[in-house]
């Protein structure tokens, strides 16, 4: 069943504020990069 | 010299044989037998089919990567495979010629991808059916030419019904599928046509958001937040319609035939749907010195190779032994004999599996695309490096350990496109590991959409293609 789930008008700013999302980038890259590299050591 | 041959040049098999290449291509023999040519970046394809990306953007010719790396490169598609000691060998037959090749090896590493089994649901498919696919390039473009043909209906003021999602009740890959349907919403909103479409979306999933590996689960705040509530929100957030617990029986023009979990038989009209298949291993002939089949010993029913994993565990006990899942991915009678990518034959289904009051199962089998085909390609290739090097083999990985990040993407413009970024440790949860209730790292497991993961989307296309055409730091990049 759906329910009315749905995101918040501030989610969807924080979604598309540029200055917001090009932080996120930085951090997701380096937070996947290195689990990812740990993986090189098994 | 040692001789290893490598069957299939996707993300396992190219990987393997990057990797190979590089530690072991000027003294050794490596060889890459493949039906195909060039290497398709697959997860592009996605843009293919809403004709966001052109298909010569997501491939690249092969022999010259294979050239620079002391690969040697056969294209051939793999018939036979000879796996008895003192005469090992493969059996291939020559694109374009018809030629029959025999290979010998002292090393195989069997990773040719899925076969696409359409024929597991009468009329699926783009070839003898009525449903498109994204699993391959033609597919793709298939795809993208049909799905552009009803936007022109569309134009011209016609409603339509798209159903995206499984078109078995054992298939995979839900993630691609998810990527679309997200792409065609956003496409047909960039359009302006949004409103002339009622998109449903019909999965085998326990859940939404289950994607196959039970979902992911992540903390922020302190709270647990799962992937059923997010994927929720995305698909009410979009207006894109979802019916999950559901199993494709049959497919007529126009029409889906399904069962669910109440074992209820429906059926869904459509204009235009993209299912992905049930996946299958490559029906080669396995064959003993003697002439005898031998696919019992290498094989499972599907066609998958058995590895190192415990085969046969119910599912509650599957669930709660990590250590089921193979680490080494070598076959148990021919230790010489490994598999890559979606070829191994996993222990069972990560996804709780159900069996409706009809007899009918509906469970999802697990993914092992992508990032995962990749991590194994890469451990197959450092244990045939340790065996040649030392005749010991020191690496492994099982998918109770292995890290996966999966980006998908909702439009592919880097001003207001938006991604889903999905992390998840492990990909089959660990349960004795992770003591919570999902066994898996709630701090390094994450669930965020934004413009970022646009960002990530579009870069990774490019890194990654970088990466599999073996150019400078190759190494560097994370599989």
């Amino acid at each position: 069943m759906q329910n009315e789930q749905e995101f918040s008008k501030a989610e969807k700013f924080w979604m598309n504020f540029k200055l917001y999302q090009l932080w996120r980038f930085i951090v997701l890259n380096a937070k996947i990069y290195t689990i990812a590299v740990q993986s090189k050591f098994h | 010299m040692a001789k290893v041959l490598v069957i299939g040049a996707g993300f396992a098999g190219h990987t393997t044989a990057l990797y190979l290449g590089n530690q072991l291509g000027r003294k050794h023999e490596i060889t890459v037998m493949s039906n195909r040519d060039v290497f398709g970046y697959v997860p592009s394809w996605v843009w293919v089919g809403v004709g966001h990306m052109k298909p010569e953007q997501t491939i690249f010719k092969l022999k010259p990567v294979y050239d620079r790396m002391h690969i040697k490169f056969v294209h051939a598609a793999a018939k036979e495979i000879h796996p008895d000691a003192g005469d090992q060998f493969v059996v291939g037959e020559e694109i374009g010629t018809g030629k029959e090749i025999r290979w010998s090896y002292d090393y195989l590493v069997i990773a040719p991808g899925p076969l696409l089994n359409f024929s597991g649901t009468p009329g699926l498919g783009p070839e003898n059916g009525f449903t498109h696919s994204i699993c391959s390039l033609p597919h793709a473009i298939k795809t993208r030419d049909a799905y552009m043909a009803l936007c022109e209906r569309m134009k011209k003021g016609e409603k339509v019904k798209i159903v995206i999602g499984t078109g078995h009740p054992g298939a995979t890959c839900q993630g691609a599928a998810f990527e679309y349907v997200v792409n065609v919403h956003k496409d047909l909103l960039k359009k302006g046509l949004r409103d002339k479409a009622d998109i449903l979306w019909l999965s085998n999933e326990p859940e939404l958001g289950d994607f196959g590996v039970n979902g992911v689960q992540i903390k922020r705040n302190g709270i647990v937040q799962k992937s059923s509530e997010f994927i929720k929100s995305v698909f009410n957030d979009h207006g894109i319609r979802y019916q999950v617990q559901t199993g494709v029986t049959k497919v007529e023009e126009g029409k889906i035939h399904w069962q669910n979990y109440e074992g209820e038989e429906g059926v869904t009209e459509f204009d235009f749907s993209m299912l992905i298949p049930q996946f299958k291993g490559q029906p080669f002939k396995y064959i003993g010195k003697n002439g005898e089949d031998v696919s019992a010993k290498l094989v499972n029913p599907a066609g998958f190779v058995l590895v190192d994993g415990k085969y046969g565990l119910p599912y509650p006990e599957l669930a709660q032994t990590p250590e089921a899942w193979p680490a080494q991915y070598n076959n148990p009678t021919y230790p010489n004999v490994f598999a890559a990518g979606i070829a191994f034959a996993p222990p069972g289904p990560i996804s709780k599996p159900f069996t409706n009051k009809n007899n009918l199962l509906i469970a999802p089998a697990p993914p092992r695309t992508g990032m995962v085909s990749g991590v194994i390609g890469r451990v197959v290739a450092m244990n045939i490096v340790d065996l040649i090097k030392t005749g010991k083999m020191t690496h492994q990985e099982r998918m109770t350990e292995m890290v996966a990040a999966c980006i998908a993407s909702m439009g592919d413009n880097l001003w207001d496109g938006n991604a889903v970024t999905i992390v998840m440790r492990p990909v089959v949860p660990d349960r004795k590991k992770y003591t919570n209730e999902f066994g898996r790292d709630l701090f390094i497991s994450h669930l965020e959409m934004g413009l970022s993961g646009a960002w990530m989307k579009f870069m990774l296309h490019y890194t990654f293609i970088w990466k599999f055409k073996g150019l400078f730091g190759w190494k560097l990049i994370p599989e």
